[in-house]
């Protein structure tokens, strides 16, 4: 058994066991449509006054605000201290016009948590977190005997946010 | 109960009983560090660059233009007797020379009989954004950068952290959004900052033309139906973001002071269609700025409010324009005073009123001529710190002028640390050590 000729053959055996031509593999790789959403964590840079609006105009009348509103935008929330405070003022503005496009108030009730993903989603670009989601149903379902509660309020609420100011 | 415990407990019971009262929400053990001298103060920046020899010393067109005609147009701030000839310094009725009518005098004693007078004080910069930022801070402000927020705290913010304010007790009305002005409300300095801000408002946009077209149309909406839960969600979705202090994009009011605000606004445009605005009579410009001051004092009774003018500014290039602006300036500051007084009983006799420019202007002219061939004067060299100031008010004594020609007397960084003094803070600001070190508050340097 520990003649020279059986070491031979068997290592002879292991290079062509190790060397031998193998079948292709045929990989494919495929795309899973995943929507992605961020997070609120990595939102550290604050939007331009005109950054702010035309994307919070954007945001209400579906379409972009002209160069020279922006800029008399900007010029009034430099005007005023609270920053917050104007753009409410500003947001209350818009939201007297016929033009801004808001969900039913229906839709916020009869249908809560589409309503709370999809606002969070158009105005912060993700998706809520459960605590958020349920915070959020929890409210609305809490003031549907108030009549004056409507999307406006909420829609509100989420464009004089802090997070709506960074991004 | 054993005595030690009754002891310890008694302790505990005491010092708390000592301590709790004077727990402010601003986080200050005690509220006062002196007792407060006034309720209120209005604090006028006489801004814009005010020549020491054509203001306070009141030789007119003698000390400029080289015609011998001496005289104060100053009459509603300083004693003397107008200048006799070569008016310019009024309103231009039509048809008539330009300034040739001065504007009644409105005060019936002046500021300088009711106060007093610094005649010679030092500006620390000859340059507008210096000049106002060492009279908001208090500080020289060496190593301070154009467009960014002072680096040493300001008035108001010595007053919210050591007074115990809230953000509506004070406020700064600013006469525009250039120069950095809005930026003066609060300093970026990390123990300070935007947290302790004063409100602030550029009347001119805020109620003009921008601010019409995207205030004027707001909804006014109910305060507890409406507000109140769009509050809540605003706080909840505000404290998921958790936003650092250094990141706020501006100064915080509560809710109630929100709510006030934003009633202010829609009252003003509303008052201002109504011609219910209290407007100096000569109006226009600073004149404006003012009166809306005076609506801000009307309506909030600030602790503090600091408004600047700069029409005066227009010297670089028309010194009649300048002469107009510097009458109007007096007339519009003795209107203020005499609507505190008069207009507001919260207020009247509980405000004391300080003044001062921001700087001087310089002793040579430019070359440049207006329509009277008169010449411009610009600032910037060692005449541009040659300043007068003064304050007026309880506890402050009426006719005295400290100081002189030949010996002055203060700086303008004086000014915070008299604030303080008046508002009853004064050792806090002084211990927090970013004030001028050789300021002292003005009833120091009597």
């Amino acid at each position: 058994m520990n003649t020279p000729i059986f070491k031979i053959v068997i290592t002879a055996f292991l290079l062509l066991f190790f060397t031998q031509c193998k079948k292709d593999k045929n990989t494919r790789y495929e795309i899973i449509q995943t929507p992605s959403y961020g997070d609120n964590l990595n939102k550290d840079k604050d939007k331009t006054n005109i950054e702010f609006h035309s994307i919070l105009t954007t945001n209400l009348f579906q379409k972009p605000s002209s160069i020279n509103e922006l800029t008399r935008t900007d010029r009034v929330i430099q005007s005023c201290g609270d920053k917050t405070l104007i753009n409410e003022v500003i947001i209350s503005n818009y939201m007297n016009s016929n033009l801004v496009k808001l969900p039913s108030r229906r839709m916020m009730v009869d249908s809560t948590e589409r309503f709370v993903e999809e606002t969070y989603v158009r105005f912060f670009i993700r998706r809520p977190t459960e605590a958020e989601k349920t915070w959020f149903i929890n409210f609305i379902n809490a003031n549907k005997s108030n009549v004056n509660f409507r999307p406006e309020l909420v829609y509100t609420a989420f464009s004089a946010s802090d997070e709506y100011m960074f991004y | 109960m054993k005595r030690r415990e009754f002891v310890k407990k008694a302790a505990v019971v005491t010092t708390g009983s000592i301590v709790l009262p004077y727990l402010l929400p601003s986080g200050s053990l005690f509220a006062r560090t002196n007792a407060p001298l006034a309720d209120h103060v209005v604090y006028v920046i006489f801004g814009g660059g005010l020549r020491q020899q054509d203001s306070i010393l009141q030789r007119y067109l003698a000390d400029s233009q080289n015609f011998n005609v001496g005289g104060n147009i100053l009459y509603n701030m300083l004693e003397g007797a107008p200048p006799t000839s070569k008016i310019a310094y009024g309103t231009t009725p039509s048809g008539q020379p330009d300034g040739i009518q001065p504007i009644p005098k409105i005060l019936s004693q002046t500021l300088q009989k009711q106060g007093t007078i610094f005649a010679e004080m030092r500006a620390v910069s000859g340059g507008h954004y210096g000049g106002l930022n060492s009279l908001v801070t208090g500080s020289r402000v060496e190593g301070q950068g154009l467009k960014v927020r002072p680096i040493n705290p300001t008035v108001f913010e010595y007053a919210r952290r050591f007074g115990g304010f809230k953000a509506t007790d004070t406020w700064f009305i600013g006469n525009t959004i250039g120069n950095s002005v809005p930026l003066l409300n609060s300093s970026k300095h990390p123990d300070f900052g935007l947290a302790y801000g004063g409100n602030f408002f550029a009347p001119n946009i805020t109620f003009g033309g921008d601010g019409f077209a995207a205030l004027s149309n707001a909804k006014i909406y109910h305060p507890q139906e409406e507000l109140e839960p769009m509050y809540k969600m605003k706080n909840f979705l505000d404290n998921s973001f958790n936003i650092k202090k250094g990141d706020m994009p501006g100064i915080r009011n509560t809710d109630d002071e929100r709510t006030q605000i934003k009633e202010f606004i829609a009252a003003t445009f509303q008052r201002q269609a109504a011609g219910l605005l209290p407007m100096p009579p000569v109006s226009g410009g600073d004149g404006s700025t003012i009166g809306y001051a005076a609506e801000v004092l009307r309506v909030f009774k600030p602790k503090l409010l600091v408004v600047n003018m700069s029409g005066i500014d227009g010297c670089h290039s028309n010194f009649t324009g300048y002469l107009q602006s510097m009458h109007r300036a007096d007339h519009a500051l003795g209107f203020l005073w005499n609507y505190i007084q008069n207009s507001i009983p919260e207020m009247s006799g509980k405000t004391a009123l300080c003044f001062v420019p921001e700087c001087g202007r310089n002793l040579q002219h430019n070359p440049i001529l207006d329509a009277n061939d008169w010449y411009g004067y610009d600032h910037g060299d060692t005449n541009s710190l040659r300043v007068f100031g003064g304050m007026v008010g309880p506890n402050i004594q009426s006719n005295l002028m400290v100081g002189s020609e030949s010996n002055p007397i203060g700086t303008v960084t004086d000014f915070n640390l008299t604030i303080a003094e008046i508002l009853g803070y004064k050792s806090d600001v002084i211990n927090a050590g970013h004030i001028d070190p050789n300021a002292k508050s003005l009833f120091d340097r009597i």
